[in-house]
């Protein structure tokens, strides 16, 4: 009884901190995860919005699934933009290995996987300076109307030339190869999964 | 009553200069280094730990007569924790982008040894009054510093302060050729152990 009684004078203020404080967290929680779900919402739409700001509305489309270049499943979350009853595009959300962690890359294709509209990058933690130039004009810009196709990283060449060649950011070698790889690795295994479901028409 | 205003007084100018976290106490270096590369995240930064410490330092000092000695660091951090906590929630609905620019370092706030320190040093010593000005204090500098760090850093680096242009940078047609190393972890070791040699020389000036 007495090592009761010790226990309970020497903790009861811990034990009634620790549910005081676990309220305060709960009721702070409750009032605003509503919000940062929205927020987190808005992140997204915001990043379609850039790539495609033509469209009238972009929808989520339910997810398909690929073969990571390690033969494991891999999902991958897609939206259609549609204006009217006019397809304007299609936006999916990959990610891969980058120089210092993983890389989440929105990926904008037109309506019949032809040619890409873009990339924007939605999170990377890549070196300041150096590898998060991929969310710059310089490097993003080369893949604005680049043809869907094998990407192929080159060290020079001219960037204002849109093509399949992807002039790499000098000083991130890896960070550029890590985004030309992640677009490779989905693209086209996703533009035939795309045609046998019907929701592309192969134009050629 | 009079000594004790003189003490809130003496308290409230104390983490400013005398007694500066960064600069002269040197305690909680990881935000100074981690995230002073421009100021808007630093001064974000100094804002939560202002929050944290007069949140912390009233709380302890409200119920400095009933800990006991050998579970006062329990309790020091788990005040600590609950407001970090609270901070971070803030942050994430308030402000998502300086919560995504300044991710793990917030809720690192719990292990940052001023908070605790001051909790030891001054809060579980003093009344709230003198507590929470010690708070302000402390927080205050600490802020300070951040910006002074931050403001070197981002102005080598890209030319701005506050994301407002100050040197135009070669890219935009302008002459300065922006200091990339400045935005790299060697950027705020540098910046941070020239203000300590800065901040030396002063007080050393000011002593002789």
């Amino acid at each position: 009884m007495s090592k009761i009684k010790f226990f309970i004078q020497q903790s009861w203020l811990l034990i009634v901190s620790s549910f005081a404080f676990g309220l305060l967290i709960a009721v702070t929680n409750a009032a605003l995860i509503d919000r940062i779900n929205e927020n987190e919402a808005n992140k997204t739409s915001d990043k379609l919005r850039i790539l495609l700001p033509d469209a009238k509305e972009i929808l989520k489309q339910e997810s398909i699934t690929i073969k990571s270049p390690q033969q494991s499943d891999v999902n991958i979350e897609l939206y259609k933009a549609i204006t009217g009853d006019q397809c304007q595009g299609w936006v999916f959300k990959i990610s891969g290995k980058g120089f210092a962690d993983v890389i989440t890359l929105m990926v904008g294709v037109d309506k019949n996987f032809e040619k890409m509209i873009g990339f924007s990058v939605l999170s990377s933690s890549e070196t300041p300076g150096f590898g998060d130039r991929i969310a710059g004009s310089y490097y993003r810009n080369q893949f604005v109307g680049a043809p869907v196709g094998k990407l192929n990283l080159k060290k020079t060449g001219d960037p204002d030339i849109i093509d399949s060649d992807i002039v790499a950011i000098s000083g991130a070698t890896i960070s550029s190869s890590a985004v030309v790889n992640m677009i490779n690795d989905t693209m086209l295994q996703l533009k035939s999964k795309m045609l046998e479901k019907g929701m592309i028409q192969d134009v050629q | 009553m009079s000594s004790n205003e003189n003490k809130i007084g003496s308290t409230l100018i104390a983490g400013l200069w005398k007694e500066n976290p960064t600069f002269r106490l040197m305690l909680g270096l990881c935000p100074p280094l981690a995230v002073t590369a421009a100021c808007k995240p630093a001064f974000t930064m100094g804002l939560c730990v202002i929050f944290v410490l007069v949140c912390s330092n009233f709380v302890v000092s409200l119920m400095r007569n009933l800990l006991k000695p050998h579970l006062r660091i329990l309790m020091f951090t788990l005040t600590i924790a609950a407001f970090v906590t609270i901070a971070d929630l803030l942050l994430k609905a308030y402000q998502p982008d300086m919560s995504a620019v300044l991710g793990p370092y917030v809720p690192l706030i719990i292990v940052n040894c001023i908070i605790i320190g001051r909790a030891e040093a001054c809060a579980c010593k003093n009344d709230i009054w003198v507590s929470i000005a010690d708070g302000i204090s402390m927080g205050v500098g600490f802020t300070l510093a951040l910006c002074a760090i931050a403001l070197v850093r981002e102005l080598l680096s890209t030319g701005k302060i506050f994301e407002i242009t100050i040197l135009p940078t070669v890219e935009v047609g302008g002459w300065f050729v922006p200091w990339t190393s400045m935005m790299l972890p060697i950027g705020a070791f540098l910046t941070l152990g020239l203000g300590l040699a800065f901040v030396n020389v002063i007080t050393k000036k000011k002593q002789a």
